[in-house]
């Protein structure tokens, strides 16, 4: 599309927002990829029409804050570009476009306050602990509180499961075949430390040496993507030191995670950082990825024939362009069946803090997700990011079929130990 | 009325929300898959039945305020470009599927109805809906019956015309009317034919009913590369003559097949000058003696490489590149012009050569992909519109290009419609006499001209493209 | 009658009377022309304008026999689908288009309607007209070729039409497959409707015999048959004389002389509560293009016909004639019509009404 984006206005980003909005020849295939138009209907409010708005505000024509109800409402799961024939790098444009916006709008009060507890929250595994218990003392009195924290509320966990104490080194079962860090993860290591548990078990089991390196912290997803470019870059900072060292992958099992670290280049473009963080980037892998490519040994079959749905979360399918890998791990268990849902790559509505600003889409999107998931009858749900598990978590529970919600290594690890699959009793 | 006024007035139909009047609303309304015009208008207002629908277009009638349909803004011939100070009636929440009937291969649809999801809902049946625009994943039925869409495969089984059987529609000045049947078959003058590619001169469709085929039993899929775009031209003669009825026949030139191979990574021959698809569908049977007779045709064509698709998933991967080149192509340049001329198919080898003397003439890259079977071409025209003057050599390259299809007994536009774009051209197609009696059907219809005013017929100024400000 | 020779004194014709009726080859003599209309006969306009099998399009002057151009297509292995009735009788290109007319072997690729490319007519003011093109795709301009199928000459008199053609099939066969009562040949209608078999035609005659005709390639006729046959669970048995059957059923050579012939356009599903209707009746049917058409032969006037249409609320076009108007059955107000009547012959040279 022809622009008049002054390009060298917006810093070393500008040439990359400038040659996305140039790939987009507005043909509109982007729309039924998009869960706000599926659900929203109009063309503010879909790929095509944000591309447009996005150039019109980098131009000059409209102001950022005219724009921002309908970008703020962009889940971010770039499953248009997935469905793009073009090749446009929405990714490219929306990140760095949101950090030249958060400086030009002004939003509410109560918006800004809300995002500023998240973001100084959630990051940080011992204040977000504090948070969860408070937040659950509340609860009960949810009605009180403004309409916009009833959502948070719907969504904390019943029970906070015990903190972890993730061991720095993990050394391999048999000899060792590969030597990766493990990304420990925010929000993860509260709501669900079971993952990374297993992630260190079934790499361990594999062959591969396993260092969680201290130090290390949140990846910056969600400081990244709400446009609070400098916040990012600080928490990535501190994991460009942490994973300085030389390893054969970074390996991370909350897909948010991962397609946040592979976009450490586009962070720090134009910055003296920039060398190490494409570099960091391009040794990030996620685990099934890692695991698919490095070959596994095939885990022995469950013990009772189940039917397992997969759902793609958006920053794996699209962010990372990884659909395959999971797949075929969770095709050598034996008495899996793995089942496909329809309406595959629409987001669950979870995408980083979506869910708890913008509910109404959020929860649209979540129930859909779970009616398509229910659909294939499954005994349980597999998928590859903490986000979308606690998501669809809370609108099974909601839709009253509260089946149980795995991670893909959750699954390959109780495999391997020959433990019991959970049911739904 | 000025734009304040005309949203007052809607805001009496509708609830404030679903008009929509502020820039920030506005402005990915103005235009649609032909980004060389924008246009803004007053407002866009989101019916979501047909009621709402009906209120508007009366409304508009009322005050003589001009309109636009809109339902997923794909047309490449600016059919949703809005009026300037006009409104937009946006049709895409109209998307219900009312009624589907598998025993009469019928289907009963709201305008907005996605093209894919008719074939997608008939499915289950054994069933599906033909025409197959490449845009089908988005575009919507409302947008093809006002345009007559087509398709890759519609060389055996015809074009949206010849798939829908009645229709509701809310005429221009506000009356609401039926026509057509149930039936294939009917007594008196074909009045949906008329009305499908009118292009929404003649209002707004409420209601589809369309036709439903049975899936083909089998298809079988060539695709055979070539060392010049003659040789597949001529390629494609050959089969025609031998007597077989592809159900669609396609080709791709050098510069759209590289554009589709970085789009989808369908596998298509690299170095290939041209690639032809030629796709059987029938009774398993008869494809299998139509393939026999194809691979022996297509072998003795000069083809220096020819694949057999080996299951639905290759036979859907080679569709994926053909059906993304048009966007693909917005890869290898940051804008382009897709013209939609028909030439007689003995003249395809001429048509060729000549658009690739014209494009060297003008200094301007043309990628080719079209309807080989039945002689629609569709020449992307490749520009940069930042460069001064680009813009225009693009569009008076294209001028040529539809002169030549007329010249060489074609037609300037097979399936994308006249809109904006071509109008200009109508009239070195058919004579004054044939325009007047358009140009009083059109009047019959839309007294006041407010439907998609500035469309189809030849206008006393050329219209205004967005170019570069 | 007035016989033009050529076009321009057709115009002249046009110009001249207030009220004028094309004619053909007069083969629908269900068709009649308004009170006090003056008949123009149109074999003076006769003659294949352009004809490049190449292109599988041709071009040819109304008044043009459809037997001469079926031969010349059979010529170069090209035929017309849709197998324009009564073309033995002498039956015209105009003259069907203008009837709206199709024979069996609509069933497979589709009518009159969705092989017509383009026409030149003469309008109310004597102009002559262009619509469409001659090329197989065109969307420019308003598709009035279409619009005159069916027309009845009340819109405008047509001078020339562009049809397309298809590769002639290489062999033909057809199976008989008899059923004591109809709802079980109806029964298998419907299952080979929904069914994937591509049928070049698919008829039902009362009480249960159902014709089924296949068409394609030599080589895999014997196989598509046998796999037809086991479908029908080894009924069916395959027709001696196919191109002669077919023959007959093109031109109603089954309704005896001087019956009135109607043709009702239906759906599958309607056909049976009209068989209902007709069986106790005199009248001899024929469903054809698997339930989408109804041919109903009726002794006499159709008057009562009509009736039985309007209570079905169905329409009918009498086309071999028994007397009274052309259009039976439901006739309401037609709004759209009226307007294309109003803007292609604002007064009434053409006659009819919408």
């Amino acid at each position: 599309m022809l622009h008049e984006i002054p390009v060298s206005r917006y810093g070393p980003t500008g040439p990359r927002m400038a040659r996305a909005v140039e790939a987009c020849v507005h043909c509109g295939f982007c729309l039924p990829a998009c869960p706000t138009y599926r659900v929203l209907g109009e063309e503010m409010d879909s790929p095509r029409g944000r591309i447009f708005l996005m150039k019109e505000v980098l131009e000059g024509r409209l102001h950022a804050s005219e724009a921002a109800p309908f970008v703020d409402r962009c889940l971010g799961c770039l499953g248009c570009v997935t469905a793009c024939p073009s090749g446009v790098a929405y990714g490219e444009l929306l990140t760095p476009y949101r950090e030249y916006a958060a400086g030009a709008v002004r939003r509410p009060l109560l918006d800004r306050w809300l995002r500023r507890l998240f973001l100084e929250t959630l990051p940080y595994p011992r204040r977000l602990r504090a948070a969860v218990r408070l937040a659950r003392l509340i609860q009960p009195f949810s009605q009180r509180f403004p309409a916009r924290l009833r959502p948070v509320l719907g969504l904390l966990p019943r029970r906070l499961p015990a903190a972890p104490r993730p061991a720095r080194v993990v050394l391999p079962q048999g000899p060792r075949r590969a030597r990766v860090a493990v990304l420990a993860g925010c929000v993860q290591q509260v709501l669900w430390p079971s993952i990374h548990a297993a992630t260190v078990r079934v790499l361990a089991r594999n062959g591969v040496e396993v260092t969680v390196p201290p130090g290390q912290g949140c990846c910056g997803a969600l400081a990244m993507h709400s446009g609070e470019g400098a916040r990012a870059r600080a928490l990535a900072r501190r994991n460009l030191r942490a994973f300085a060292e030389d390893v054969d992958a970074v390996v991370t099992d909350a897909a948010g995670c991962g397609s946040a670290m592979k976009e450490y280049g586009l962070l720090f473009a134009g910055r003296p950082e920039e060398a190490p963080a494409r570099a960091l980037s391009a040794k990030v892998r996620d685990v099934s990825e890692f695991l698919h490519q490095l070959g596994v040994q095939p885990p022995p079959p469950l013990a009772v024939a189940t039917r397992a749905v997969y759902h793609d979360p958006c920053h794996l399918l699209h962010a990372q362009g990884v659909r395959e890998a999971p797949r075929r791990l969770l095709g050598l268990v034996g008495n899996l069946e793995v089942v496909e849902p329809p309406e595959a790559e629409l987001c669950c509505g979870s995408a980083g803090t979506y869910n708890l600003e913008h509910p109404e889409v959020a929860a649209e999107l979540g129930r859909r997700k779970v009616r398509a998931l229910l659909a294939t009858e499954p005994d349980l749900v597999v998928t590859g990011n903490v986000g979308c598990m606690v998501q669809i978590a809370a609108h099974l529970w909601a839709a009253g079929r509260p089946v149980p919600v795995l991670h893909t290594v959750e699954l390959l690890d109780l495999a391997y130990r020959g433990q019991p699959v959970p049911r739904l009793t | 009325m000025d734009a304040a006024q005309v949203v007052a007035g809607l805001r009496a139909i509708y609830p404030a929300h679903r008009v929509l009047a502020r820039p920030a609303e506005l402005a990915p309304y103005e235009s649609d898959a032909l980004t060389a015009f924008r246009a803004r208008p007053a407002a866009v207002v989101l019916p979501e039945n047909r009621e709402e629908v009906v209120a508007t277009v009366r409304w508009c009638h009322r005050y003589g305020v001009p309109f636009v349909a809109r339902g997923s803004g794909t047309s490449l011939s600016g059919g949703s470009l809005p009026v300037p100070g006009g409104v937009v009636i946006a049709l895409n929440r109209l998307n219900r599927i009312l009624r589907l009937d598998p025993e009469e291969r019928i289907a009963v649809v709201e305008p907005g109805v996605v093209n894919l999801e008719v074939s997608k809902a008939a499915a289950p049946f054994g069933l599906y809906y033909a025409p197959d625009p490449s845009s089908q994943p988005v575009c919507t039925i409302g947008g093809n019956v006002a345009f007559n869409s087509g398709g890759a495969h519609c060389l055996k089984y015809g074009m949206t015309s010849n798939h829908v059987l009645a229709l509701e529609a809310v005429l221009p000045d506000g009356e609401v009317v039926r026509f057509g049947g149930e039936s294939l078959e009917e007594v008196g003058p074909d009045l949906v034919g008329l009305f499908v590619g009118s292009e929404g001169l003649f209002g707004i469709a409420l209601e589809v009913t369309l036709r439903l085929v049975p899936k083909p039993e089998a298809y079988r899929t060539v695709l055979a590369a070539y060392r010049s775009l003659e040789a597949a031209g001529e390629a494609v003669a050959q089969v025609v003559a031998s007597g077989l009825l592809p159900g669609a026949v396609e080709i791709m030139d050098r510069l759209s097949i590289e554009a589709a191979e970085a789009a989808v990574h369908a596998g298509y021959p690299s170095d290939a000058a041209a690639l032809l698809i030629v796709e059987l569908e029938g009774e398993e049977p008869e494809v299998e003696a139509e393939l026999e007779e194809l691979l022996r045709v297509v072998r003795a064509s000069g083809a220096y490489e020819v694949r057999l698709a080996r299951d639905e998933a290759e036979r859907q991967k080679i569709w994926k590149g053909r059906k993304s080149a048009f966007s693909a192509v917005g890869r290898l340049s940051p804008d382009y012009l897709v013209q939609d001329g028909v030439v007689p198919r003995t003249r395809l080898g001429t048509a060729l050569a000549e658009i690739e003397r014209l494009s060297r003439e003008y200094g301007l890259r043309v990628a080719n992909v079209f309807h080989a079977g039945d002689g629609n071409l569709h020449p992307l025209i490749l520009y940069d519109g930042r460069k001064p003057g680009e813009l225009q050599r693009a569009e008076e390259l294209a001028g040529e290009i539809l002169r030549l299809c007329i010249r060489l007994g074609g037609s300037i536009t097979g399936e994308h419609g006249v809109g904006v774009e071509k109008r200009q051209y109508l009239a070195e197609m058919f004579g004054p006499r044939d325009l007047e009696v358009m140009r009083r059907l059109r009047q019959v219809m839309d007294p006041l001209e407010i439907a998609n005013r500035g469309k189809m017929f030849p206008a006393a100024r050329e219209p205004e493209p967005a170019g570069v400000r | 009658m007035v016989r033009p020779a050529d076009v321009t004194a057709l115009q002249e014709l046009v110009r001249e009377y207030p009220c004028v009726w094309p004619r053909g080859g007069g083969t629908k003599t269900g068709l009649r022309p308004p009170e006090g209309a003056v008949v123009v006969e149109l074999s003076g306009l006769r003659g294949v304008v352009e004809y490049d099998p190449g292109e599988f399009t041709f071009t040819a002057l109304a008044g043009t026999p459809v037997r001469e151009v079926e031969k010349l297509l059979a010529e170069h292995g090209q035929y017309l689908p849709f197998e324009p009735p009564l073309a033995a009788a002498g039956a015209t290109l105009g003259g069907t288009l203008a009837s709206g007319l199709s024979g069996p072997g609509r069933y497979r690729y589709g009518g009159v309607r969705d092989f017509v490319l383009g026409v030149r007519f003469v309008d109310a003011e004597g102009h002559v007209v262009r619509s469409g093109g001659k090329v197989v795709k065109n969307a420019a301009g308003f598709d009035l070729a279409k619009l005159f199928v069916g027309s009845l000459g009340q819109l405008g008199v047509v001078v020339e039409v562009s049809f397309k053609v298809f590769p002639a099939p290489q062999a033909h066969a057809t199976l008989r497959v008899e059923h004591r009562r109809f709802e079980e040949a109806w029964e298998v209608l419907r299952a080979l409707y929904a069914s994937s078999f591509d049928l070049e035609a698919l008829d039902l005659v009362p009480p249960g015999t159902l014709w089924v005709r296949v068409a394609g390639r030599g080589q895999s006729l014997g196989a598509r048959l046998e796999r037809l046959r086991a479908f029908l669970q080894g009924r069916g048995e395959v027709v001696e004389d196919d191109a002669a059957l077919w023959e007959q059923a093109r031109e109603f050579r089954w309704v005896p002389a001087g019956w009135a012939l109607v043709k009702v356009p239906l759906t599958p599903r309607r056909v049976v509560a009209l068989e209902q209707e007709l069986a106790p009746t005199d009248s001899l049917r024929r469903y054809s293009a698997g339930g989408n058409v109804g041919w109903v032969a009726w002794p006499g006037s159709p008057a009562a016909l009509s009736e039985v249409l309007q209570r079905l609320e169905l329409r009918g076009l009498q086309v071999l004639g028994g007397g009274g108007p052309a259009y039976l059955g439901v006739r309401g107000p037609e709004p759209f019509a009226a307007r294309v009547k109003r803007a292609l012959d604002p007064v009434g040279r053409f006659g009819g009404s919408f």
